[in-house]
């Protein structure tokens, strides 16, 4: 009873230890399922949209550019994030 | 697998190099496939190694240092060359001082040629460190190319690493950093004298953090994927000395140095001048490899200048000194040396280094200084505290108490630095790091 007792802690331990990964899998997944948003009210800008695939972008680096404000501007829950940074910056009584 | 990854990772950030990294791969591949001690003169091993870092070092210097050179030329001649320096490859410094360390090692019969291109092109090319180091010597890693050993347990130890990593670079340096900026751009006569420091303080704090974070999300990363990379910072604020500094500081740059040009110099065995020399020989190339400007040689002179003095004179008397004392006095010559890291014109460097001595006259504090600094009072604790091995300790001491206390401490601690680090890098538009011009 009592070795049963210890695995089952050892693995929950072992689980607990990998939550910030399932925590980055589980965004990858969310916003590949999630819609892309076209428009930010917030902002009042156009997100970025998954760019067209072209060789002279990829070779200039403005493919890569491109992607990656498309990954922050589309990233899931991205108005919740910034609120959060926001809340964070007022309670340190930062910027 | 993780080689295809490591390329698409690499071609991914510098797409027009994928290819110079290639002929890197195959050219020291076969210059060390050559060099095996059993199939070779002694003599044609001298030219394929003489050939070898005539041509790492030749691309290096091109690609690295041609801007600088044309520059000074056309400063003395004070006539205007016409040619454009090509863009620096992301990692260059690092891939080819790794590549070096391989064919030197198996030039000294310390370690086997690699008889695999697919493994050598790993270590050449492994992704989490290839851009901003640690350099890792083939001879400590030799072993894991073939075969590593992932457990679960491995993996999360990695994960933490690369957390405490991406915490340090996104929530720490990212956001002391915009204060140097600030600081820096304000024009000389405006800046009181407290201003200054406060300026070069949030430097120094995000340098560090900006790089160490960087070197510890590559260990967390090679960790997650079985390999063992040795730590790159040891707490370089808390060192005693310059020297210490420099053991606690960028370590596997220091280490190369050490290996592969101040000991075949001589070391310290040669007498008192050759040692001077040796030591002012190696500052030079490690400022120098921190970026083709003569400020960075004037910074790594700086420090050879004064480890030669520490290693002449001071050693004996600073074990007399008050640990406070040894402490306050490393402290203020590495935040000096960081003026001159930070000003690519001496000129602009001396002149910053007056106000902060208080010798050019500047107010010592005024309200707009208050006004700026103030916000940033939390986050200059917050990364003060970091900067020491005390969190570290105060983890260990959690570890003796009973009931899993550490356990659920620590799990809560890396669920909230994924928390806030993604908040605050979803907040911010993307932001690249600081050490990639190196």
């Amino acid at each position: 009873m009592r070795i049963i007792r210890k695995t089952t802690s050892a693995a929950l331990q072992s689980i607990l230890r990998v939550i910030p990964f399932i925590f980055m899998l589980t965004m990858l997944i969310l916003h590949l399922i999630l819609p892309d948003k076209t428009f930010s009210e917030d902002e009042m800008r156009y997100l970025t949209q998954w760019p067209a695939f072209r060789v002279e972008r990829i070779l200039d680096g403005n493919y890569k550019t491109k992607v990656e404000t498309y990954f922050s501007d589309q990233f899931p829950f991205r108005i919740f994030w910034v609120h959060i940074k926001k809340g964070c910056n007022r309670s340190a009584n930062f910027a | 697998m993780l080689i295809a990854a490591s390329l698409f990772f690499y071609a991914w950030g510098e797409p027009a190099y994928v290819l110079l990294m290639f002929i890197s791969i195959i050219i020291n591949y076969c210059i060390g496939s050559f060099l095996d001690k059993d199939t070779t003169g002694k003599r044609r091993r001298k030219l394929l190694l003489a050939i070898s870092l005539v041509l790492n070092l030749g691309c290096l210097a091109y690609y690295k240092y041609f801007g600088m050179l044309i520059g000074t030329i056309a400063a003395i001649g004070g006539g205007n060359l016409n040619t454009a320096a090509p863009a620096l490859p992301i990692g260059i410094s690092f891939y080819t001082f790794q590549a070096l360390s391989y064919v030197i090692d198996v030039y000294r019969g310390k370690i086997k040629p690699q008889k695999s291109l697919i493994l050598f092109a790993l270590y050449i090319s492994m992704f989490p460190q290839l851009v901003a180091g640690p350099i890792v010597n083939y001879a400590d890693i030799e072993s894991q190319l073939a075969e590593r050993h992932t457990t679960l347990r491995k993996f999360s130890t990695g994960l933490r690493c690369f957390l405490c990593g991406l915490a340090k670079k996104v929530l720490l340096a990212n956001n002391i950093g915009p204060l140097w900026s600030e600081v820096k751009a304000m024009p000389g006569t405006e800046i009181s004298v407290l201003m200054a420091w406060g300026g070069i303080i949030a430097f120094t704090l995000q340098i560090y953090f900006d790089f160490s974070g960087y070197s510890d999300m590559a260990i967390g990363l090679g960790k997650m994927f079985g390999f063992h990379f040795k730590e790159n910072f040891k707490y370089p604020y808390i060192s005693q000395s310059i020297s210490e500094f420099w053991r606690r500081w960028h370590i596997s740059l220091g280490t190369w140095f050490k290996e592969y040009v101040y000991i075949p110099l001589g070391g310290n065995r040669e007498g008192k001048w050759k040692l001077i020399r040796n030591i002012l020989i190696v500052w030079l190339l490690t400022g120098l490899w921190h970026g083709a400007s003569w400020n960075f040689v004037l910074w790594g002179l700086y420090f050879g200048i004064l480890i030669v003095l520490e290693r002449m004179f001071l050693q004996k008397r600073m074990k007399r000194w008050p640990k406070a004392i040894r402490l306050t006095y490393s402290l203020l010559l590495i935040v000096i040396g960081w003026v001159f890291f930070e000003f690519s014109s001496l000129t602009d460097a001396l002149s910053y280094l007056g106000i902060l001595l208080g010798a050019r006259g500047n107010v010592l504090i005024d309200a707009q200084t208050i006004a700026k600094l103030e916000p940033y009072t939390v986050l200059y604790l917050v990364c003060i505290i970091a900067a020491t091995p005390w969190p570290k300790k105060l983890a260990l001491s959690l570890k003796r108490v009973p009931c899993n206390l550490y356990k659920i401490a620590a799990n809560a601690y890396y669920c909230a630095l994924i928390f806030f680090s993604t908040a605050y890098m979803v907040g911010s538009t993307y932001n690249p790091f600081i050490y990639f011009r190196f």
